[in-house]
């Protein structure tokens, strides 16, 4: 999945980003993140500030979806590209937000 | 697997200040060497213990008697003579001033199992055993956490067989300081370690195994240590060796520390997700060997081998 197609299916863009999805991952503990998480993954959380970009960065995660209408910090938004990793956000919750994400083929 | 001998003199240096005063252990129990052998046998017996000082009766260091010399004596139909007779009359004798690293010496270079302390006045005033020495440095410590999950069929690699023990690797590719109290700023050594080692040519399934212990490392030191770091990375070929160490409180309990779930951070930093408890599980799970020294009030030191898998090129 391309990382634009994730505004198709309603997520809003906060940042662009490199590379494509292949997988999905779910959670706001970072070590469950940082353990878990397939390399080339959208993630959705609701954690919001600047240490996810290093989290995202290392785990080679492509785009962080920010659930719950959570807003994020300049400072991460900034961060992200640098790091070249995508932003999104949405008021839907994680649980929603991971089903639309889901149907596309994304596990 | 390094035998107990081998572990004790590797952490050695840690323990450099400790002096045979505060190893030993004291009182003693002794024996009159006008005693008979029968009686020093009881109190071995009762004791549960090996050997015992012979003295004199105004507490002076006459000899030693051991196991060996009882048996040896009951062999011998002697349990109803005087300990004088059989005991080891030459004695070696450790101070309590001389430091443990003259202990680990003499052990080594007489192979007796314990040495009497005695004073100026030749008073035995304690004793040290091998078991003495290794309580002395697990107190000393609180723990010393080895986890090893090298894979045999990559234990029989050659280039795994070609690194030599205990040999410093004299270049250092990588450092990084962690000089920071803001938690946002937590993993920036580790996206950098990342960045160098793809740089190096590095695969990027091993990076990231090296990568996120390197975080787990860096984030503890940022949320627990309360004070300055540091992470130094060497490299070669096939392998990466990372140490990270703080200036911290230190960890009071490791086997506590490396267990899932178990945190002792703070409310603040959980609501940004951290302190779920997993960071050291995390870093045993990427590392292939580490090692935690660590004891309270003396910071924190880890020390992570990284072999390249052959699923990893």
């Amino acid at each position: 999945m391309k990382i634009e197609e994730l505004k198709d299916l309603g997520f809003e863009m906060v940042s662009d980003g490199d590379g494509e999805i292949d997988h999905g991952y779910a959670c706001d503990l970072l070590s469950e993140v940082m353990g878990k998480a397939k390399p080339d993954t959208v993630w959705l959380t609701v954690q919001s500030h600047i240490n996810i970009i290093a989290v995202a960065a290392i785990t080679g995660i492509r785009a962080i979806i920010l659930c719950n209408d959570h807003k994020f910090d300049e400072e991460t938004i900034q961060r992200a590209k640098k790091e070249k990793i995508a932003l999104f956000k949405t008021a839907l919750n994680t649980f929603e937000a991971c089903g639309k994400i889901y149907q596309k083929g994304i596990r | 697997m390094e035998s107990v001998d081998d572990l004790i003199r590797k952490i050695q240096p840690y323990f450099s200040e400790l002096s045979v005063g505060d190893l030993m252990s004291s009182p003693v129990v002794t024996v009159r060497e006008d005693q008979r052998i029968n009686e020093a046998k009881e109190l071995l017996r009762t004791r549960r213990i090996s050997g015992l000082p012979v003295i004199d009766d105004g507490g002076r260091l006459k000899g030693i008697i051991s196991i060996e010399d009882i048996i040896h004596a009951l062999e011998n139909n002697m349990l109803n003579s005087n300990v004088s007779e059989i005991m080891t009359k030459n004695v070696v004798c450790l101070t309590k001033d001389e430091k443990i690293m003259d202990a680990f010496k003499k052990f080594e270079m007489y192979g007796y199992g314990r040495f009497p302390v005695v004073d100026e006045n030749k008073n035995v005033i304690g004793i040290v055993t091998k078991y003495d020495l290794m309580i002395a440095l697990l107190a000393k410590l609180s723990v010393l956490y080895v986890h090893d999950a090298r894979r045999e069929q990559f234990v029989g690699v050659e280039i795994y067989r070609s690194i030599p023990k205990n040999v410093k690797i004299v270049r250092e590719e990588f450092e990084f300081q962690i000089d920071y109290k803001d938690i946002s700023m937590a993993g920036t050594g580790a996206s950098e370690l990342k960045k160098f080692l793809i740089s190096k040519n590095f695969p990027p399934k091993f990076v990231k195994r090296v990568a996120i212990a390197t975080y787990e490392a860096e984030t503890n030191v940022v949320i627990h240590s309360n004070s300055t770091g540091r992470i130094k990375a060497y490299i070669e070929p096939e392998f990466v060796e990372v140490r990270v160490n703080d200036n911290g409180k230190g960890i009071e309990n490791i086997d506590l520390a490396m267990k899932e779930g178990f945190s002792t951070a703070p409310d603040y930093v959980r609501e940004y997700g951290f302190g779920a408890g997993m960071g050291l599980a995390n870093m045993k799970r990427c590392a292939d060997r580490m090692v935690i020294l660590s004891s309270k009030g003396n910071g924190v030191f880890v020390e992570m081998h990284f072999w390249r898998h052959e699923d990893e090129n």
